[in-house]
């Protein structure tokens, strides 16, 4: 019977009607970007002789596998964010990798052909130092982990702890790294500032402490960043006071050897921290007695230790990077120099001769618009005739990661930059080459200046050029019709490039948090053009605006990036044209002053590009552009134009108004105690946004008249006190003109984060309620009444009545990551709300969910209204996921943007994915489905034309056959 | 219209016949019925004198009673749109208010038939014309016609079909001109 039940349920499951895309739809008018972050660690695998897989962990805590050929992703685990996600360490033997994970929390080891998870241990509290594969008799067992009180040893094989020891003296000697030489011993080396070293070597066995010594050492204060193992057990540091290395035998001795750089003929650069690198090959043996030592920006060495003695094997001069890399027995050092302004040659060397290898010059081009290269990864691997053959993986400071093939081809980028989107705009594509042509021909100067027979030949000519075009067209069509279908590529490059006939292809102008931007083809997803901008500090404030569109040719489009260094409080601006990615011509100003906020007017310079505002700490305002122009009309307009200020740190919002001498003026100011509450956000609606309908009708068919207040602020505070009884959620809607407060709502019990929207006449908010545990929406939508106060303009400054509030909250069953609303080109579209969930998914909410006037008993008006019934939970319907499968991680921002079709608005979703697709609100009303039968419409429209056309002529044949009776 | 060509014909087949025995012969009486038959089919037995028509002539002198008639037959006419109110009511009330094909096409139709009537007024006033009361009768045939088209708006307006009510306006409403411009935000 429960068999029967089931099978009728899985019936009734498969038939319903499902509303997300059909199987044929997938990546058709969608696609994601899966991308890992910047790399911290990466290790070739090297136990398969011909393995594809580079291993990565990186600094947004993504421990994946790439394929070498490809650059594409075998698998990734994302963690969680923050320092509890931290990847501290990643140790790679044979096909386990070993991670270290949130201050050493946790110790996983993950199988890498698969990845999956072969066993996971939580470690003892205390804060991660190092950690080490330890091995013995050429067979690697154990795995050690230094913490700042305990060593501890694990086995690989299962994870298992063998043996747990507490440091000596742990509270006074800071130990920071653990070395094993596979003789059966683990050391751990600390260090007391300015004193000593103190050493440590443990049994293998039992841990047993076998030695304990310390050394003086009173100019070493960090091991980690000066010293290394070489050798047999050789602790090797340099003192750059002192233009020395320190050698130190762990197995026995007790004071150091100090060797100057001078004996050795060597000079440090002025101000350099010389650094050591040294490799370990194989975890059961010893390291290497050769080493690198870097004495500047550009100048390494390739040292060897021999019986106490240190030889120059060779000098690298000028060398930019250099990495050890071994394959079999083979170790070999890779160097970068540099070769000229836009490239540079690597180099293989043999380790123990320091002598360059042959047919080992590999060419890596730098991007012009890239950063420099950082860190080198080598991948070695021994050819058929027993030479060492390489490649390598290169990130640059833009976080791009290459990996080059000898003699230099490249065979994949990642760009690892576009994980970590600040912020980003879609620009319309210009019109085609022709339609260009044709715009520009009846320019308003054009026609000024000729007469109207030259106008006349320029119609013609211009029209002869888009009949050239047209025939190209065909031709074209007609050339592509017969190729395989396999083989026609639609391949966009920048030069093909032109608006659709829907306006739905668009370029996407990603700001990121490294400072390079972006343009991305909508359609594909694929990077058009890339720009890194040098020297953005890390933790700057970017503001995206779009000056002119594509909209007013011959002018090209502009785009300015506000860049605030949050430290000192300075901005710049960068100009370009974001369908190019080039930068403008156009010299933005010198901004000396520090910048608070930036302004964009819909007013427009003799060239068409929108007045950029810049408030400056003083309160005072500078314009760009600025011509003599632009200042006119501000002094025409200034007295309408106001703007407010919120600083979140005082709680203090302000609104001022512009002088026509450019100074500003306060005309309000709210403040909010910090001590009580603190600002979480301000939202206005966006300036793009339309609204068709200006009001509802009631199920009597009267109208209730929304409240769109252009100027209308949502300002979402939280309580200081985060206790549970005591804290709460406030909700501020504010006129940013006058100040007048409109609105005030508490949520008591509540706390944050608070996600909000704000559009039309509403504002949708969702928050964390402690008191019931669990995550609510509530929405508040305003209203004039019954009654227009005024249907042609709107003022703030003259506004007698206050509006209707409504307001409702419901509950959410999950926790959310952002949220957006969509946005249609004339707002005729229903709107739904795009909400980004911690588990990957988006969900298209329909506002019709979200409104305060549900009714909790359905009456006759209600019915005619359509509004549904009030239910306090909000379902997630697994049909309103627009991405299906397409788990976009830790998605951070979404962003929409109107397309040409009033049915359809385009949405990114960005976070460590990249996702973009369409979303249809109100379904695609103004097209035709995909599989509308064309065919039969118009074989059923000619047999009909033609059978009208028969029987007519029939008619009239009988007509006269009954005349003539 | 039969018989005289019947006679002429008869007529003239007797007397290429009678040509060889004598100069012309008139027969008054029925006895060769074999070529008659196939003339009149035997239908009637009597042949009509030349100039006699069958039809009764109408009696065209005028006559009391036939004013009577023609006054009769013009109240006929004007009160015809009165007489389909009743009809229209019962339609009205049977179709509901409902928005759907029929109604909507009965509505068109009532709606329509006043209209035309209204705008064919002057070919309705030509017959009327011979009326004494011509004046009276086309009130009465107007007001019934105006009667007819104000039940249909008001068949209309109860199915909701005319805008009467603001809600039918909203979409003729524009968004109101902005009249101060206002930005900023979060200190950067």
């Amino acid at each position: 019977m429960a068999k029967l039940l089931l099978l009728c349920l899985k019936f009734i499951v498969l038939c319903s009607t499902v509303e997300s895309v059909f199987e044929d739809q997938v990546g058709k008018f969608d696609w994601r970007q899966q991308y890992v972050g910047k790399v911290r660690f990466a290790h070739f695998d090297t136990h398969v002789q011909s393995s594809k897989k580079v291993l990565l962990a990186t600094e947004k805590n993504v421990f994946a596998s790439l394929n070498t050929r490809t650059g594409e992703l075998f698998w990734r685990h994302v963690d969680m964010t923050g320092p509890e996600g931290n990847i501290d360490a990643l140790l790679l033997h044979g096909q386990d990798a070993v991670v270290v994970v949130g201050n050493g929390r946790q110790l996983r080891s993950w199988d890498i052909n698969v990845g999956g998870l072969n066993w996971e241990m939580v470690l003892d509290s205390g804060s991660f130092q190092a950690s080490c594969l330890v091995g013995q008799q050429d067979v690697v067992k154990h795995v050690a982990v230094l913490k700042k009180t305990a060593l501890s040893l694990h086995y690989l094989s299962n994870g298992h702890q063998k043996w747990i020891e507490n440091l000596p003296e742990s509270e006074a000697v800071d130990y920071q790294a653990v070395y094993s030489g596979g003789n059966g011993e683990v050391y751990a080396l600390g260090v007391v500032p300015h004193s000593h070293i103190a050493i440590v070597a443990y049994s293998l066995e039992d841990g047993e402490i076998i030695k304990q010594t310390s050394v003086e050492a009173p100019w070493l204060s960090d091991i980690q960043g000066s010293c290394a193992v070489i050798g047999r057990g050789m602790l090797t540091c340099v003192d750059s006071p002192a233009v020395s290395l320190y050698t130190l035998d762990l197995h026995g001795q007790s004071e150091m050897t100090q060797i100057p750089l001078q004996s050795l003929g060597l000079e440090v650069a002025l101000g350099f921290q010389p650094v050591l690198v040294s490799t370990q090959p194989n975890p059961a043996r010893p390291p290497l007695s050769e080493f690198f030592l870097q004495l500047g920006p550009e100048h390494h060495l390739l040292l060897q230790l021999n019986n106490d003695q240190i030889v120059t094997l060779r000098d690298f001069k000028p060398a930019l990077l250099v990495s050890f890399a071994t394959s079999g027995e083979k170790t070999v050092a890779a160097v970068m120099s540099p070769k000229n302004k836009t490239a540079c040659s690597l180099n293989l060397f043999s380790a123990e001769t320091g002598r360059r290898l042959l047919d080992t010059t590999l060419i890596f081009n730098m991007d012009p618009f890239g950063g420099k290269p950082e860190t080198l990864y080598v991948q070695a691997f021994l050819k058929k005739d027993d030479s060492v053959g390489y490649r390598v993986m290169v990130q640059t400071e833009d976080h791009t990661l290459t990996f080059i093939q000898q003699p230099g081809r490249v065979m994949w980028t990642r760009e690892e930059a576009l994980s970590d989107v600040v912020t980003m705009e879609m620009v319309d594509l210009p019109l085609t080459g022709t339609q260009a042509e044709l715009e520009g021909e009846f320019g308003k100067k054009a026609a000024i200046q000729d007469g109207l027979f030259s106008m006349l030949l320029k119609r013609l000519s211009s029209q002869l050029i888009l009949l050239q075009a047209w025939i190209a067209h065909l031709w074209k069509m007609f050339y592509d019709a017969r190729k395989p279908r396999s083989q026609v590529k639609n391949d966009v490059t920048i030069e093909n490039l032109s608006r659709d006939e829907f306006n739905l292809q668009k370029m996407m102008v990603m700001v990121t948090a490294s400072g390079k931007l972006f343009g991305i083809d909508s359609k594909t997803g694929s990077i058009l053009w890339k720009h890194y901008l040098e020297n953005i500090p890390s933790n700057a404030a970017f503001k995206l605006m779009v000056q002119r569109t594509t909209a007013h040719f011959p002018h090209p489009p502009q785009c300015t990036l506000l860049i605030k260094d949050k430290d000192t409080g300075l901005a710049s601006l960068h100009v370009f044209n974001p369908i190019f990615g080039k930068k403008s011509h156009v010299n933005p100003p010198a901004l000396p002053q520090p910048i608070l906020q930036s302004l964009m007017l819909p007013v427009m310079d003799q060239d068409y590009a929108k007045v950029l505002l810049l408030v400056d700490d003083q309160y005072k305002v500078s314009a760009f552009p600025s011509t003599k122009n632009v200042l006119q009309q501000l002094q025409e307009i200034a007295s309408s134009i106001f703007f407010y200020l919120v600083d979140s740190s005082q709680g203090r919002l302000s609104g001022y108004r512009l002088r026509t001498d450019l100074s500003t003026e306060l005309i309000w100011e709210i403040v909010l105690p910090t001590e009580v509450q603190k600002i979480l956000s301000v939202k206005g609606k966006r300036p793009n946004e339309h609204v068709h309908s200006q009001g509802r009708v009631m199920g009597d068919r009267s109208v209730l008249y929304k409240y769109l207040n252009p100027n209308l602020l949502a300002v979402v505070t939280e309580s200081t006190d985060l206790h549970q009884e005591r804290s709460f959620v406030g909700m501020l809607l504010i006129d940013g003109v006058t100040g007048r407060i409109i609105h005030e709502a508490v949520q008591r019990k509540t706390k944050g984060p608070v996600h909000v929207v704000h559009s039309e006449n509403w504002v949708v908010y969702e928050y964390w309620s402690t008191k019931s545990r669990r995550n609510e929406f509530s929405v508040i939508e305003l209203y004039e009444g019954m009654e227009l106060y005024n249907s042609t303009v709107f003022s703030s400054l003259d506004r007698p009545h206050a509006p209707q509030v409504l307001q409702q909250s419901y509950i959410f069953p999950s926790s959310i990551s952002t949220m957006e609303a969509t946005l249609t080109e004339k707002g005729i579209t229903s709107r739904h709300l795009l909400i980004g969930l911690p588990s990957g998914g988006i969900l298209s909410l329909p506002k019709m969910f979200l409104d305060p006037r549900r009714p909790e008993i359905v009456s006759e008006q209600s019915r005619e209204e359509n509004l549904i019934p009030y239910a306090p939970e909000l379902l997630i319907r697994t049909e309103w996921f627009i991405n299906y499968n397409q788990t976009v991680s830790r998605v951070r921002g979404i962003h929409t943007a109107p397309s040409g079709l009033e049915s359809t608005c385009l949405v990114v979703a960005y976070g460590l994915d990249i996702y973009q697709t369409r979303v249809y609100p109100s379904k695609q009303f103004d097209v035709l489905k995909d599989d509308y039968d064309y065919m039969l419409i118009s074989s059923v429209l000619f047999a009909l034309f033609f059978a009208t056309m028969i029987s007519k002529r029939l008619a009239e044949v009988k007509l006269l056959n009954r005349a003539w009776r | 219209m039969a018989s005289p060509g019947g006679q002429g014909g008869g007529g003239g087949a007797l007397s290429t016949r009678g040509a060889r025995r004598m100069k012309w012969a008139l027969e008054l009486s029925l006895g060769n019925t074999r070529s008659r038959g196939d003339r009149q089919g035997g239908q009637g037995d009597v042949v009509y004198p030349i100039g006699y028509s069958e039809k009764p002539v109408p009696d065209t002198s005028i006559q009391e009673t036939d004013k009577n008639l023609v006054e009769k037959r013009c109240w006929d006419v004007a009160l015809g749109p009165l007489k389909q109110i009743p009809m229209n009511l019962f339609i009205m009330y049977m179709s509901g208010n409902t928005i759907s094909i029929f109604p909507i096409m009965m509505v068109c139709m009532m709606a329509w038939r006043p209209i035309q009537a209204l705008m064919s007024m002057s070919a309705t006033f030509k017959l009327l014309e011979s009326s004494s009361q011509q004046w009276l009768q086309g009130l009465v045939y107007l007001v019934g016609n105006l009667l007819g088209s104000a039940l249909a708006i008001y068949k209309c307006q109860s199915m909701g079909l005319l805008p009467t009510h603001s809600s039918d306006w909203l979409a003729f409403i524009g968004p109101p001109q902005r009249m101060e411009i206002m930005g900023g935000g979060m200190v950067l």
